[in-house]
């Protein structure tokens, strides 16, 4: 019985097991990403980013029609621009980080919007750029896991800049100059991470399981390295049991997947080790020393 | 004085006969095949602006000011009906317009989709004539000094779609009987499946928002493994990449493109209804026909 | 002795208004130098230009060939995020950055050395506490285990006995004037002239502008504090455009 329903469904369709191969692709590069989101105060950077990208589509979508790779390459370049500009402008202005970015992405919309009216058809563009779980083909499973191996790369390499100029920017700054550009590196993986993401699963997915792994985790640990574990693993937990959901009761796929991380959410957040609502107010004995 | 009299009263004559050549009776219709239809019934009386243009999706239709003045200016606006146009009734109000309304699918058996109806009435040629003969009639109700001319049009164009429905129904009786099934991402073909006898099977729903469970795509996995359907068709609207991915699972072939809530433009496979019929009909019998 | 530190007609500031006005001077390479002056006086502002986060708005700061890893800089530590979830532990030692990098393991001597830097300042036992735990006094002995690590040739602290007991400053202090012992120049921003005149040889006076540089005795006089006290804190929006002159320095 527990067979068929949680290990037959994968044997049984291959769009299943390609899909929780995406599941597991997309959480270890989106997952440590949203914990230094979360982190720096930027978790909604995602439906920011979201909007962002449609001039980059509109041009793809004007240059090339409903060609989905020229899209998303557009996609991309505006999502870069977006993030750069808006990084630069907060490191070196009064502007903090959720105005720079709120600012730039809103202008970008409006672009996106006025030069996809300008050609005439009203298609949904956005609908048409945001993939689906369910429809993973060779190209799409591909571009996950690469992107997945490169966001875990960089992020090793920019691991320790970025700590610090979260914890301490001043001492970074005086100590090295990898600050601005372990800064601009992260924007770039996060940009990447949500094209990506939108392109192969839609915004629901591409941002949920960035963030939502991330407030999981911050209930269960007090260091870094164990967050982002505890991040990726609960966003996998999250795909495999959201598949099995939507394929035995018909909720769509992406909602099912952030409905069960949402339930992981919820349970951490009373009863998590670290700050959870349920142990706050039921501490227990304080300790001898 | 008696010539004065005759001169002015032929003079007011050819004066009462010259509105017939002046304004074209404006007409609006809500989208691209009412469009069509609405020239073929009017030819050159009639100056048809559309709505939903080429390549778009009428049920995520916003409409922009510029829609706004055309209903203002027009006679007459032409709709589908059956639910398709939830955009139109606030545009109409505010645009201020006098306009008469034409359901074009008045007078239709609709077939029901849950609880609502399914408003793709047109896919069956004859219902497409029904639509034309409500068309016409309106036109002439509209613009009664060119009656005759919107009657000569009609008959035409009625002619041409019994003959179109004969194509239709012949290339439907060359395919073995076990073979007259498909699956297209749109369910819009509901019209047609019944009216020609193809069956259409759909991972989604009517309109193009609603997104599949896994149990969805299961389940049209099992029932083509099992019925052994032969093809699956795209649409022009939805994501290919869904369809891709069940015909790679289940060995059916990949049709092309089926056309069914509006027409392409002029370069396009189907600018006219029915070059859109025609299209679709090859295109089926193609891949099913192997 | 060479000079570590030469202030060249040095003005810092925000927005064009000056913070600290045409200042000269030179810091020997060794020196314990305090910095005095009232509140709005420019000390911080000085160290910021230091450090290298302040740009002059006109003059130059020459620090003979130094380059920022070998700074350290104790700030008044209000940008630090507390909430971020990093042990006591591996805050101080990012002080080892000038060794480690980006990449460099931490192996089992670097996790001595830390060890080591920790006890120097009595926080042994707090390795796997989280930093917001710490009471302010724990941080301020935290930033000073950083700045051991970081094995710098400049050691600059910003008003680092600030709101810390009694004990805490004379242990800190012993610190600083190991540094000293090690021949690092040592510069510090302090308000406690007992504590100026016990332990620092040298002291920059400044009140927006140089108003004595030199042995602490010769420079925290009577005359030079009033004269200090006149200077006006706050900038002049109606001010001109400065016309380039320098005052001429005080230096004994």
């Amino acid at each position: 019985m527990i067979t068929d329903t949680l290990i037959a469904p994968f044997t049984d369709f291959e769009f299943m097991r390609r899909a929780l191969a995406a599941v597991i692709a997309l959480s270890l590069g989106a997952a440590p990403i949203g914990v230094f989101l979360m982190l720096r105060r930027m978790s909604l950077v995602g439906d920011a980013m979201a909007h962002a990208i449609l001039p980059g589509a509109a041009i793809g979508f004007l240059i090339s029609g409903l060609n989905l790779f020229a899209m998303t390459t557009g996609g991309l370049i505006a999502g870069f621009a977006v993030a750069i500009l808006a990084g630069l402008v907060a490191r070196n202005t009064e502007l903090k980080e959720d105005a720079s970015l709120a600012t730039f992405y809103l202008v970008s919309l409006a672009l996106g919007v006025t030069i996809v009216s300008v050609k005439g058809t009203n298609i949904d563009l956005l609908h048409v750029l945001f993939g689906n779980i369910l429809a993973m083909d060779n190209q799409t499973l591909f571009v996950i896991a690469f992107n997945a191996t490169v966001t875990l790369l960089v992020l090793a390499v920019i691991y320790r800049p970025l700590v610090i100029e979260c914890v301490d920017p001043v001492f970074l700054r005086t100590v090295s100059r990898a600050g601005a550009p372990a800064h601009l590196a992260f924007l770039a993986l996060v940009v990447v991470n949500l094209v990506n993401g939108f392109h192969a699963l839609g915004t629901l997915l591409g941002v949920g399981l960035m963030i939502l792994p991330a407030g999981i985790a911050r209930f269960w640990s007090r260091d870094i390295t164990g967050m982002i574990c505890i991040a990726v693993l609960s966003a996998i937990a999250s795909g495999y049991a959201g598949l099995v959901l939507s394929f035995q009761t018909g909720i769509p796929s992406g909602p099912a997947i952030i409905l069960v991380a949402a339930v992981f959410y919820i349970i951490s957040l009373l009863s998590g080790s670290c700050g959870g609502l349920v142990r706050q107010a039921f501490p227990g004995r304080h300790l001898e020393a | 004085m008696r010539r004065i009299r005759l001169w002015l009263t032929c003079f007011a004559l050819i004066a009462s006969a010259l509105p017939a050549h002046a304004e074209p009776l404006k007409v609006v219709a809500s989208f691209s095949i009412l469009g069509d239809l609405v020239r073929n019934a009017g030819g050159d009386r009639v100056e048809v602006s559309t709505l939903v243009g080429p390549n778009s999706d009428s049920h995520v239709y916003s409409p922009t000011p510029a829609d706004a003045k055309k209903i203002a200016d027009a006679r007459l606006i032409v709709v589908n009906g059956l639910g398709f146009e939830g955009w139109l009734p606030r545009l109409v109000q505010s645009s201020g317009s006098k306009a008469k309304i034409v359901t074009a699918s008045d007078g239709i058996t609709p077939l029901r989709v849950g609880s609502s109806a399914d408003p793709h009435a047109w896919q069956s040629v004859n219902n497409a004539k029904i639509y034309v003969t409500n068309i016409s009639r309106a036109l002439s109700v509209a613009d009664p000094a060119a009656a005759d001319q919107y009657m000569a049009n009609t008959q035409a164009y009625l002619t041409k779609l019994d003959a179109l429905d004969r194509e239709v129904r012949d290339a439907v009786s060359k395919l073995p009987p076990d073979r007259r099934k498909v699956i297209s991402t749109h369910s819009a073909f509901g019209y047609f499946a019944v009216a020609y006898g193809i069956e259409f099977i759909a991972p989604l729903g009517v309109s193009t928002e609603s997104e599949p469970s896994a149990r969805d795509i299961a389940r049209i996995i099992t029932q083509i493994r099992q019925a052994k359907i032969p093809a699956v068709f795209l649409e022009n609207i939805t994501d290919p990449r869904l369809v891709q991915r069940i015909s790679a699972e289940t060995g059916a072939k990949v049709g092309g493109t089926l056309y069914s809530d509006g027409l392409t433009g002029e370069k396009g496979d189907a600018p006219t209804y029915i070059d859109m019929v025609r299209h679709n009909i090859k295109a089926l019998t193609r891949a099913l026909g192997d | 002795m060479a000079a570590q530190i030469t202030l060249r007609d040095v003005t810092l500031g925000y927005e064009r208004h000056p913070a600290v006005h045409h200042l000269s001077g030179e810091v020997a390479s060794g020196a314990l130098l305090a910095v005095v002056g009232p509140n709005g006086a420019g000390k911080s502002t000085l160290f910021r230009g230091l450090a290298g986060i302040l740009k002059p708005l006109s003059g130059s700061i020459d620090l003979d060939g130094l380059d920022n890893r070998d700074i350290a800089y104790l700030p008044q530590s209000v940008d630090i995020d507390r909430s971020f979830p990093i042990s006591v532990f591996d805050f101080v030692g990012t002080g080892l950055w000038r060794q480690t990098g980006f990449f460099g393991g931490m192996g089992r001597r670097e996790r001595d050395r830390i060890t080591q830097a920790l006890a120097a300042v009595g926080l042994n036992g707090f390795e796997n506490r989280n930093i917001g735990t710490l009471s302010g006094g724990q941080m301020q002995r935290m930033l000073f285990a950083r700045v051991l690590l970081q094995d710098a040739r400049l050691i600059v602290l910003d008003e680092p006995f600030n709101a810390i007991d009694a004990k805490t400053s004379a242990d800190l202090l012993l610190l600083v004037k190991r540094w000293h012992d090690e021949k690092r120049t040592v510069l510090a921003a302090l308000h406690d002239f007992d504590l100026v005149r016990t332990s620092f040889p040298e002291t920059l006076l400044l009140a927006r502008g140089l108003v004595a540089w030199g042995p602490t005795a010769q420079v925290l006089t009577s005359e030079n504090l009033t004269e200090a006290r006149r200077m006006c804190e706050a900038f002049d929006d109606t001010a001109a455009a400065c016309a380039v002159d320098a005052r001429p320095s005080q230096a004994a």
